[in-house]
């Protein structure tokens, strides 16, 4: 009874340099602001901007995916465990192919839109998962690469946790079962950016030293530049094979509001809104950073 | 109408979950059992089936986050554990993880009620009301044995989430003759008919409700019994029809009273705009109930058999 499922079709990694995962990261960014700009209500700018160039590599280069066959039971599965980024996410996918990014602009949180503050899969097909509260991803990717190892699948499940999130138990008790369970095809990306809604969390909760805590749950660590293209993409490229019997935990060092100067470690800046000067000076600033890049 | 026997035969509601999902597990290969470290009830799933049996060990709430994960690849999955700790640890996870993609997963576990003397930390005495209060979740509350088996069958065609209430799960009496006719979710049964009063009931409740209807049978007073075994979603027709053939309703359950089968069936008087002649919930009250065995619970806090006698007494008489 071990699998029913026939074969999938292979999707095959794309090809891209790390020069156009950059230029991606720069039009995700960019399109990001945008959109903050045209938005009445608040976008959770901050933690987007900290994951924006992680959410680049994973969709426009590390994840098997197709936006064309999206119930391909051989892609690779990502969830977004920090569901307040889910604009970030709609956005990476629309750069890579699987929605409309000027029909999210155009609907974001507004009535009937399927575009939301925190993603529904009922709602979004392509969306893994619905997710939004806290520390609940982990688990829920638990499951899924449960599903894919009885399955005899080799697809990988990625999730992407924010550091503060990782104060939840679940969190840590889907550390165990992952370990327990030997599943070499989890990869969890953390966005490590040292900031919680309202503090700074060394200051206020200590997690250093983080990624020995992973280490000591007996996952596989990776800890990589979260902006550094170049080191994400060899922080992929280095995952272990899918049917080896350690999870593995990507700590990406971020900086929440990266790339704007104003919006960097600025904890107003969780989230917010925009007004046309605003969103010009932020403009600027993304420009800047890449040149200084 | 079903038939009742008398009571004397004792099985193991736990034993009849394992057997069952073994058997369905046969059937159904992408059936998944997930327990946080309660797998007695499971060892025969997962004897047959080891690469679908899943311990988290002491973890609730990733017990239904890897059941969710699970689901949302098209499996069933059925989380086996203790419902204080199911129901309440990992009720967003239920609600968020489960409800809100309306996944197939069937959380099922015991001590529903004043049930195992273990305290208010081991009782699930709110569990149906969180329950029936998540959209797109049906609940049930098991009286007999043997329905745990009908309701698992019968759950693996259902696509939402399902939440099934069981007692201490070692002695449960068997009640019907499954022979005669299979219970439907969704339907309430009428386990004993009756003309002057409805008495309604889930869960272990449902022996005593007939017991006491009995022994006003001796004094003339007709007692109907219904197991509303299903509290969501409610059978509406069933209530409607009760009162106007009965117009006088006594709800007994090991539950508190103020959230349980007495609210749902309140929710329908009032959205019927339905005017009773009498009516009384029987149940736990506003306490944490200590120390003591179930029946000694019941009879402690008001809703024990003599108490279900004298409400049926009082409503005859009004």
């Amino acid at each position: 009874m071990s699998n029913t499922i026939e074969r999938p079709q292979t999707i095959e990694r794309q090809e891209i340099t790390v020069e156009e995962l950059e230029d991606r990261a720069y039009e995700l960014k960019e399109k990001l602001l945008r959109l903050c700009g045209s938005y009445e209500g608040s976008v959770h700018i901050g933690g987007d901007l900290s994951v924006a160039d992680i959410l680049t590599a994973l969709f426009q280069y590390g994840m098997r995916v197709d936006p064309s066959d999206i119930g391909n039971p051989g892609r690779d599965r990502f969830i977004l465990s920090k569901g307040h980024a889910a604009v970030c996410m709609y956005i990476a996918m629309a750069i890579r192919g699987f929605f409309d990014y000027d029909e999210i602009v155009r609907t974001y949180g507004k009535l009937g839109s399927a575009f939301g503050m925190h993603p529904c899969k009922v709602q979004l097909p392509g969306v893994e998962a619905s997710t939004g509260s806290l520390g609940h991803g982990l688990p829920i990717a638990v499951g899924l690469a449960l599903h894919a190892r009885q399955a005899g699948l080799d697809h990988r499940v990625f999730v992407l946790m924010g550091d503060g999130e990782t104060g939840e138990g679940s969190v840590w008790e889907g550390a165990i079962v992952g370990r327990s369970r030997e599943l070499g095809n989890l990869v969890a990306f953390v966005d490590r950016n040292r900031q919680l809604m309202t503090s700074f969390s060394e200051d206020r909760i200590v997690l250093e030293p983080y990624a020995d805590k992973w280490r000591a749950f007996g996952w596989n660590v990776i800890e990589v530049d979260g902006h550094d293209m170049s080191a994400l993409v060899q922080a992929i490229d280095s995952l272990p094979a899918t049917d080896s019997d350690r999870p593995t935990a990507v700590i990406c060092r971020t900086v929440k509001g990266n790339g704007v100067d104003f919006m960097e470690r600025n904890l107003g800046w969780h989230a917010g809104s925009l007004g046309a000067a605003d969103l010009e000076r932020a403009l600027v600033s993304l420009s800047k950073s890449r040149k200084e890049k | 109408m079903p038939e009742t026997s008398n009571f004397d035969v004792v099985i193991s509601s736990r034993s009849v979950t394992g057997q069952t999902l073994a058997e369905l597990g046969e059937e159904n290969p992408n059936l998944w059992a997930i327990t946080p470290d309660i797998s007695a009830t499971l060892v025969e799933f997962r004897e047959k089936f080891p690469e679908r049996f899943v311990d988290v060990g002491l973890a609730e709430q990733t017990a239904v986050g890897v059941a969710s994960g699970l689901a949302y690849e098209g499996n069933i999955c059925v989380v086996s554990g203790m419902l204080p700790f199911l129901s309440m640890r990992a009720l967003e996870q239920i609600r968020t993880d489960v409800c809100y993609p309306n996944l197939p997963v069937r959380i099922i576990g015991t001590h529903g009620g004043l049930q195992g003397n273990g305290g208010s930390t081991h009782y699930a005495v709110e569990d149906l009301g969180l329950m029936c209060s998540l959209v797109n979740m049906t609940v049930v509350s098991i009286s007999d044995p043997m329905m745990v088996r009908e309701i698992l069958q019968q759950s693996m065609s259902l696509p939402g989430p399902l939440y099934v209430r069981t007692g201490v799960g070692k002695k449960d009496t068997v009640i019907y003759d499954f022979d005669e006719r299979s219970i439907q979710i969704g339907k309430g049964i009428v386990a004993r008919d009756g003309t002057d009063i409805t008495l309604f009931c889930h869960g272990e409740m449902v022996v005593q409700a007939i017991q006491a209807a009995e022994a006003v049978a001796e004094e003339g007073i007709s007692v109907r019994v219904v197991d509303m075994f299903t509290l969501k979603p409610i059978d509406a027709d069933l209530v409607k029809q009760c009162a106007g053939e009965t117009n006088r309703f006594l709800v007994l359950e090991d539950h508190l009273m103020a959230s349980g089968l007495a609210q749902c069936i309140s929710n329908v008087l009032a959205d019927e705009m339905i005017h009773l002649d009498w009516f009384k919930r029987l149940g736990i009250p506003q306490v944490f109930a200590g120390f003591g065995e179930d029946k000694e619970l019941r009879e402690k806090y008001g809703y024990g058999l003599q108490d279900t006698i004298s409400a049926l007494r009082e409503a005859a008489a009004h």
